[in-house]
C-alpha cells in the first residue's frame, strides 16, 4: 500500500528528534499533575483520611480529564493545521509539491490526516491516565471507546478548518486567526443562537398567556454543529448539577433531560452521533474547498 | 513541444505578461532574457502549470495545460529563482518525498536518487540534512529534485542566481549535461554571455511582452544590421567621408582613433553596398567592419526602444 507521501514526510520530521517525545512526555505529566490535584483535594492521598471514598470521585475526575483533553484538541490542532499550508508557502515549499502530478486533494488529506494522527497519539498515549478512573468503577471501556471515536470526528472538522483556512490565506498569522474565530463561532455560535431562539419563543408565549417548552428536535436542530453539544454525551452530569454552581454539568443535565423523554430513532439522535456526523460532512466540504482553493490554476485568474 | 498562445495574465489590473506567444520545439535550450519585473517568473509559473492565465493557452506536447494539467506535470520539471527546504530532513529523505509525490516509490526511487545525485555532484551528501547545504549544493539539489521523474521539458528560473562564481561554473557543467541529455530547456537568466554560451535560442521580454525570439546567431545578426560599421582607409580620408555623407543609409559619422565610425540603417545588402561605392571612387579601403552585436548590447537595444515606442 502507498502511503500519502506528504502524510509520510510529516510523520518523519515532526516525530524525529527530541521535540514528539518532550512534547507527549510534558503532556502526560500534566494530565497526571491534575490527576493528583484532583486526589489531593478529595482527600484521597491522605493516609488518615477518615471519611472514605467518595463513589462520585471517579466520574468527576473523569469529567475534568475529558474536558482538559477537549479544550487541549480545540487549542492544539488549529494551530497545527492552520500553519499546514500557509507554511509550505511561506517556506517557498508549496510551489515544489504542486508542480507535481500529485493531486491538490491529496496534499489537502496528508496535512488533514497527519494533525489527527498526532491528536490521536496523545491521547492514546494518555489512556493510562485516564485509566486510573477505571480503579474506581462508573466508567467503562465503551465509554472511553466512544469517546476516542468522538476524539476523531471533533479534529477531523478542526484539521479541515484549519487547513481550509491556510490553504485561503498566504500568511499564517491570518490562518491562524481566522481558523480560531470560525472555530469559536461554530463552538459557541448555536448555543448563543439557541438563547435568543428560546428569548423570542419565551417572549411571544408571555404575549399569547401560555407556557413554552423546547422540544428536543428544535435544541438539535440549532445545536447540532457545536462540538461542544456533542462533547455533552461524555460528560457524566449529576442531579446535583441542576441545582449546583456547575454550568457545564447544568447544560448537560439539561440535554440529557431531553434525550431520556425521547422514544424511537429520536432516541438515537444522540448529540456526538448527530454532531459527528456533522462533523463528518463538514470536513468533506471543507476539504473540496481547500483542494479548490489549492488548485492553482482554479484561482487567481 | 512548448506552444504559447497570446498568454495574457494581470495582477489586479496591472498587465504583466502582454498576449505572449512562442514556440520552444523539441531538444532546445530557450533562453528567457528580461528585466527584473519583465514578466519572465509570471511566464514561467503559468507555463509549469502554477498561476492560471487570465487569457492566452499553454501547450506541452500538444496537451492544453489548463484542461489536463496533472498529465501535462509528467513532462514537466520547474526549479523556481527562490525556494525553501525542509528541517529535519535528510537529502536522500528529500529526494524520496519528491518521488513520491510523483508516484516513484522503492529500488526505483533509490537508484534514481543515486544517479541523480551524482549528476549533480551531491553523492558524498546523500545523509546530510538538508538545511546543513550551502546555496548552490542547495540549487542543485532542487535541480535534481526536478529531475527526479525524468521530465522532457526543464523550466528553470534563474538557476544561477546568489552563486558565487565557482557554483555558477558547477551549475553551467551540469546545465551543458542536460543539453547533451537531450531535454528541452526553458531557462531565464541575468547573466546574458552565459545564456549565449548555453542557449540554442532565446527570446526577450520586456514589459510582458516578447520583443525578439529565434536563435542567438539570428538575433544579434538581426539587430547588428541597423549597426555600427568601422572603417579603416589607407589615405583620402576627407573624400571617404564626403562620399559616406551622400549615402541616405549612414546616419551618422563620427572618427574614432584612426577609424571612421558610421552608424547605418539597413542590412547586409546596405553594408555591401557602401563597400562598392567607396571602392568605385578609387578610395583605399584597407578594413571594412560592421561590429557585431553581442547578446548584452542586444537586449539593451531591444529594450531601449521598447520603452521608447511607449512613451
Amino acid at each position: 500500500m502507498r502511503i500519502n507521501p506528504v502524510l509520510q514526510k510529516d510523520l518523519k520530521t515532526k516525530l524525529r528528534g527530541w521535540r514528539a517525545p518532550v512534547l507527549i512526555t510534558c503532556y502526560i505529566i500534566l494530565l497526571a499533575l491534575l490527576l493528583l490535584v484532583i486526589f489531593a483535594g478529595n482527600g484521597m492521598l491522605n493516609p488518615y483520611n477518615v471519611y472514605g471514598y467518595n463513589p462520585r470521585l471517579a466520574v468527576d475526575t473523569y469529567n475534568i480529564l475529558i474536558v482538559f483533553q477537549f479544550a487541549l484538541l480545540f487549542i492544539a490542532v488549529p494551530a497545527i493545521t492552520a500553519t499546514s499550508i500557509s507554511g509550505e508557502r511561506e517556506r517557498q515549499t508549496l510551489d515544489l509539491m504542486l508542480v507535481t502530478k500529485t493531486h491538490p486533494r491529496t496534499i489537502i488529506t496528508g496535512k488533514v490526516i497527519i494533525s489527527i494522527a498526532h491528536t490521536m497519539l496523545l491521547f492514546i498515549s494518555s489512556l493510562p491516565v485516564l485509566g486510573v478512573v477505571f480503579f474506581f468503577g462508573g466508567v467503562g471501556i465503551a465509554d472511553i471507546a466512544k469517546l476516542l471515536l468522538f476524539y476523531v470526528f471533533t479534529a477531523f472538522f478542526v484539521a479541515s478548518s484549519g487547513v481550509f483556512f491556510s490553504s485561503l490565506f498566504r500568511r499564517n498569522i491570518t490562518a491562524i486567526i481566522t481558523t480560531y474565530l470560525f472555530l469559536g463561532l461554530v463552538t459557541f455560535g448555536p448555543f448563543f443562537a439557541y438563547l435568543v431562539h428560546l428569548y423570542f419563543r419565551e417572549t411571544a408565549a408571555i404575549a399569547a398567556a401560555t407556557t413554552y417548552t423546547p422540544t428536543y428536535g428544535e435544541i438539535l436542530a440549532i445545536l447540532f454543529p457545536s462540538p461542544v453539544f456533542g462533547f455533552a454525551s461524555f460528560f457524566f452530569s449529576d442531579s446535583s448539577d441542576y441545582y449546583g454552581f456547575n454550568l457545564w454539568g447544568r447544560v448537560v443535565y439539561y440535554i440529557d433531560g431531553y434525550l431520556n423523554q425521547q422514544t424511537g430513532i429520536m432516541r438515537l439522535m444522540k448529540p456526538w452521533i448527530v454532531n459527528g456526523v456533522f462533523s463528518i460532512l463538514a470536513s468533506v466540504l471543507l476539504i473540496i474547498a481547500s483542494t479548490a482553493v489549492l488548485n492553482p490554476l482554479k484561482r487567481n485568474k | 513541444m512548448v506552444v504559447v498562445e497570446n498568454l495574457t495574465k494581470k495582477f489586479n489590473g496591472t498587465l504583466a505578461v502582454n498576449k505572449l506567444c512562442m514556440e520552444i520545439p523539441e531538444g532546445e535550450i530557450y533562453g528567457f532574457v528580461g528585466a527584473n519585473g519583465a514578466g519572465k517568473t509570471t511566464t514561467m509559473r503559468i507555463i509549469a502549470g502554477l498561476l492560471a492565465p487570465t487569457s492566452g493557452r499553454v501547450f506541452i506536447k500538444g496537451i492544453d495545460i489548463a484542461k489536463e494539467p496533472l498529465k501535462v506535470k509528467e513532462f514537466i520539471g520547474y526549479m523556481p529563482d527562490f525556494f525553501g527546504v525542509y528541517d529535519d530532513l535528510k537529502v536522500s529523505e528529500y529526494m524520496a518525498f519528491y518521488a513520491g509525490l510523483q508516484g516513484i516509490y522503492g529500488q526505483k526511487c533509490r537508484e534514481l536518487t543515486d544517479s541523480l545525485l551524482e549528476l549533480v555532484r551531491l553523492s558524498d551528501k546523500k545523509e546530510a540534512y538538508v538545511d546543513t547545504l550551502s546555496r548552490g549544493m542547495k540549487q542543485r539539489l532542487c535541480l535534481a529534485r526536478s529531475l527526479i521523474h525524468d521530465p522532457e521539458f526543464l523550466i528553470l528560473d534563474e538557476p544561477a542566481s546568489g552563486l558565487d562564481p565557482r557554483a555558477r561554473v558547477e551549475m553551467k557543467e551540469i546545465l551543458k549535461e542536460l543539453r547533451t541529455m537531450g531535454k528541452t530547456v526553458l531557462i531565464s537568466s541575468h547573466i546574458l554571455p552565459e545564456l549565449s554560451e548555453l542557449c540554442t535560442s532565446i527570446g526577450i521580454i520586456d514589459s510582458g511582452r516578447l520583443v525578439a525570439s529565434g536563435s542567438v546567431r539570428e538575433i544579434t545578426e538581426k539587430l547588428s544590421q541597423s549597426g555600427i560599421i568601422r572603417i579603416k582607409v589607407a589615405e583620402k580620408e576627407e573624400e571617404a567621408v564626403k562620399i559616406l555623407m551622400e549615402i541616405p543609409e549612414v546616419k551618422e559619422i563620427s572618427s574614432v582613433a584612426d577609424d571612421i565610425e558610421i552608424k547605418v540603417n539597413g542590412g547586409k545588402d546596405i553594408y555591401a553596398m557602401i563597400l562598392k561605392t567607396l571602392v568605385r571612387n578609387d578610395i583605399p579601403v584597407i578594413s571594412f567592419h560592421p561590429e557585431e552585436g553581442s547578446l548584452e548590447a542586444v537586449f539593451m537595444k531591444l529594450t531601449e526602444r521598447s520603452s521608447e515606442n511607449e512613451n
